[in-house]
């Protein structure tokens, strides 16, 4: 169909006039909140109401989901059921490898009593990302997608831009942040959102060593609730100090970026739900495996007594450079399975209260839990091992800071 | 415009009711980082702070940017910019109210027993009984700010499209 100028004219002022109203428009009460959600002296008070919620929420659905029924559905079903059928039994490799590799007590091998314990693949291998990160997941995607439909996630990004263009991330690396306060495997996968090689790069080092998930808060606070906000400070710190000398060091862009704020609206069920079963799906078929694997690997390094003899190694570095007691080899190494376990069995190693934060600390920065390990090699592929020599570095100098901190004070 | 005079009349009265929330709010915060702080606990009545360490003080610090909402946005609060000042900070105060809540519903769920999946109705009923956090208690009246919210808006709309006779 050809049309003359004029026709095509006509034709836009026919459309404009029955899609577009024309008026005055006035600052609605939804506009205004908008508005006090983007300026810092309003909208920091509010994010950190918001992240309250992420957290408050996330630690009371974890504690429903995890410990109220997945802890109970693992250790008194699923584990007794496997070690009475699964063939082999104890002292047996495959049964080692895939149920239980028991506890030595002199020369008899006692069976595991937990699913922590027991270092199986289909024990640990599936606690740890049906039982523990799954629910985790479940409520802060729940969450995550609740707040990107009403409009607040762009308002955060927004207002948290300036900050993290200092350590050359931007916005928008809030979220895999946010994530990690929960669980860090959904916030290593978040970091895709993120544009260039170096800001991924970044913020997955960061992710691993500066941000304790939620069932480690949750466990800080029941073990050592008066040192927690201590630990959160030089945790705070250590976020933006290292990642303001990554910026500075590594090679790569940290461009800027252009976001649009909506206004704020009412969150749609489907959308909600359809965000929801992508990202869970997502998990399930990508994480789970990764972290069986990583469980397994533990596994074989534990019965070749690989990780003893590294405890064993370490200790001397654990009491001279980061002055804390030997014992605390043993959390750390179980941390790499759970860090919140790691926190429960400090709390039943005697040491002082700056001991206490070093060792908390540690457990924090030192090494990421295997789920997240998993997750990170997947999602960083080559530039893994830059990520693990960064991690390395950290611990020393960072851990060693606080050493000596406590040495200047004549506290340690 | 006597129309405007009464609607005048009435906020400042609402507002002093939204300074008294805030008053409230603020002090029930510094009280909640105080409490978390030194590690002690408060309990009066069906009030209490528990010492719950961290939470208690991020906790502590939302109710008391409540508060400081609700204070700053009361002044001229006809302004749109001003009243949402004071929807913010109930916003903020049902946010804590709800965050506790969901706190209470999720531990009254499972049994504390390992060999039961699920509490007894008793315990279940019991978890929901007092004492309960300030913000909890001050949820309903803070409700009051959604009857408000109708109230500016018919105002608003009124002013914009005044009566013709």
């Amino acid at each position: 169909m050809h049309l003359t100028p004029d026709e095509r004219w006509g034709l836009i002022e026919e459309i404009s006039r029955r899609t577009l109203r024309f008026g005055i428009h006035k600052h609605t009460l939804k506009d205004a909140i908008g508005d006090f959600t983007v300026k810092p002296a309003t909208g920091i008070p509010f994010a950190i109401a918001i992240l309250f919620v992420f957290w408050s929420v996330f630690t009371s659905f974890a504690a429903l989901i995890t410990d109220g029924f997945m802890i109970k559905i693992f250790d008194n079903h699923w584990l007794p059921w496997l070690q009475q059928h699964f063939p082999g039994g104890p002292g047996n490799w495959v049964y080692a490898l895939m149920v239980d590799v028991g506890q030595r007590q002199g020369d008899a091998i006692v069976a595991s009593e937990s699913c922590f314990d027991s270092f199986g693949v289909l024990t640990s291998g599936l606690f740890l990302p049906i039982g523990v990160v799954l629910p985790a997941l479940l409520i802060f995607y729940l969450m995550l997608s609740l707040l990107e439909d009403i409009g607040y996630m762009p308002r955060l990004a927004v207002l948290i831009d300036t900050f993290l263009h200092k350590i050359g991330l931007h916005g928008y690396a809030i979220i895999p942040t946010i994530l990690s306060l929960g669980c860090n495997v959904p916030g290593v996968e978040a970091t895709r959102i993120l544009e260039t090689k170096k800001q991924r790069f970044m913020m997955m080092t960061l992710l691993a060593m500066f941000i304790p998930c939620g069932a480690q808060i949750g466990i800080m606070q029941k073990v050592i609730p008066q040192y927690i906000g201590f630990i959160m400070l030089y945790l705070f710190v250590g976020y933006f100090l290292y990642g303001f000398i990554m910026n500075k060091i590594l090679p790569g862009k940290t461009p800027e970026i252009l976001m649009d704020v909506p206004a704020y609206q009412k969150p749609l069920g489907r959308s909600i739900s359809k965000k929801m079963w992508m990202r869970t799906a997502g998990f399930l078929r990508e994480g789970v495996p990764f972290v069986m694997l990583g469980i397994l690997i533990i596994n074989v390094l534990y019965i070749f007594g690989i990780i003893e003899f590294l405890a064993t190694a370490m200790a001397p570095v654990f009491e001279g450079w980061f002055g804390v007691p030997r014992e605390t080899a043993g959390p750390l190494i179980a941390a790499l399975l759970r860090k919140d376990l790691a926190i429960a069995q400090l709390g039943a190693i005697e040491m002082t209260k700056y001991q206490m934060i070093s060792a908390v600390v540690l457990v924090t920065i030192y090494f990421p839990c295997i789920a997240t390990f998993v997750m990170m090699l997947k999602e960083s592929g080559r530039t893994f091992l830059g990520s693990l020599l960064a991690l390395i570095i950290v611990v020393f100098t960072y851990g060693g800071l606080l050493h000596l901190i406590w040495k200047i004070m004549g506290v340690a | 415009m006597q129309s405007q005079h009464v609607f005048d009349q009435k906020s400042a009265l609402y507002m002093a009711y939204f300074s008294l929330l805030g008053l409230v709010s603020l002090s029930a915060g510094i009280v909640d980082i105080i409490v978390s702080v030194s590690g002690a606990e408060y309990s009066a009545g069906i009030l209490e702070i528990p010492n719950s360490g961290f939470r208690g003080v991020w906790g502590g610090l939302v109710m008391v940017f409540s508060g400081c909402f609700y204070l700053s946005g009361i002044r001229n609060s006809n302004e749109i910019h001003q009243f949402a000042k004071v929807v913010l900070g109930s916003i903020l105060l049902w946010i804590m109210a709800g965050t506790d809540i969901f706190a209470m519903i999720t531990g009254s769920i499972p049994s504390e027993d390992a060999d039961h999946w699920f509490n007894t109705s008793r315990s279940f009923v019991d978890a929901y009984a007092p004492p309960y956090t300030p913000a909890v208690i001050m949820l309903p009246f803070s409700l009051f700010v959604i009857f408000y919210i109708r109230k500016y808006r018919l105002h608003q709309s009124v002013s914009i499209h005044p009566a013709t006779d």
